[in-house]
């Protein structure tokens, strides 16, 4: 019976081979968003996303696969996307920095930013991911206060492929 | 979206090619991506797709294909997908994404 056990044991062997999982790492960009921005308003005639004037600055997450194989063109907003109507101009700053890295060696992304316009261009050498904040900053023509409603506007985020 | 420099592979229809892509939705708040074809300035160039405008939920992936004109291949660069943003009801700054592959780059 014992013999019978262990050969019937040796028979059942082949059910225990091993099966094979592949994969494959390709250049990727992931882009997420850490933190919603928003608009505060510390004098009537601004808004602004900087912490000090109440609002919340906008972070964004780039994931790459593998390094040296896209650029983050992150731009920010020069206009509103909606608003309550406006009768005069609307003066807008802003800006674009890296606040957080995986790696330490990306710290010189920040540097080595480059501003083309209102887009600024980190070109993201090392795999892994980079958090970025933009600023945006929004001043109503003549010092007029802005008409009361719902202000957003749009920060374009890009991963583009080298 | 994947592959970053994909493969432009011949189609059923005399003088299109087309290019197989994938893209994986890692933004809970975006539902609708948008695909576009551009030159190396962002000029937009002319294609087909079964979509134009994606619905695809959060963590999903979804496969389509990009049917481009051959003679438009010496132009065509940048093949991307941005996010639809919805309208919001607070003053605050919406983040559009863009993801670019590259069609006259090295495939991966």
């Amino acid at each position: 019976m014992k013999y019978l056990v262990t050969a019937l044991s040796l028979l059942a062997l082949p059910a225990l081979a091993n099966t094979p999982i592949t994969g494959n790492v390709e250049a990727k960009c992931v882009i997420q968003t850490t933190k919603d921005g928003v608009y505060g308003n510390p004098i009537a005639s601004r808004l602004s996303t900087t912490p000090a004037d109440g609002g919340v600055l906008p972070v964004i997450r780039f994931d790459v696969s593998i390094a040296d194989s896209y650029t983050a063109n992150i731009t920010h907003p020069t206009s509103f996307s909606s608003s309550p109507p406006l009768t005069d101009t609307v003066a807008w700053t802003g800006s674009t920095s890296v606040t957080q890295t995986s790696v330490s060696g990306m710290s010189a992304y920040e540097e080595a930013k480059v501003l083309v316009d209102s887009t600024t261009i980190f070109n993201l050498t090392l795999a892994g991911s980079t958090w970025f904040s933009t600023a945006s900053s929004a001043t109503y023509g003549a010092s007029k206060p802005f008409a009361g409603g719902v202000y957003t506007a749009l920060v374009q985020a890009s991963c583009v492929a080298k | 979206m994947t592959p970053a420099y994909p493969e432009v592979k011949p189609s059923h229809v005399a003088g299109v090619v087309k290019v197989e892509m994938s893209l994986f939705n890692s933004r809970e708040e975006i539902q609708w991506y948008q695909i576009e074809l551009f030159d190396l300035n962002w000029t937009n160039i002319p294609f087909a797709s079964s979509y134009r405008i994606i619905n695809i939920g959060y963590k999903e992936r979804k496969s389509f294909d990009v049917y481009i004109r051959k003679a438009d291949m010496d132009e065509a660069v940048y093949l991307c997908t941005t996010s639809k943003v919805r309208k919001s009801s607070k003053s605050r700054t919406l983040i559009s994404s863009r993801i670019c592959s590259r069609l006259d780059g090295e495939p991966a």
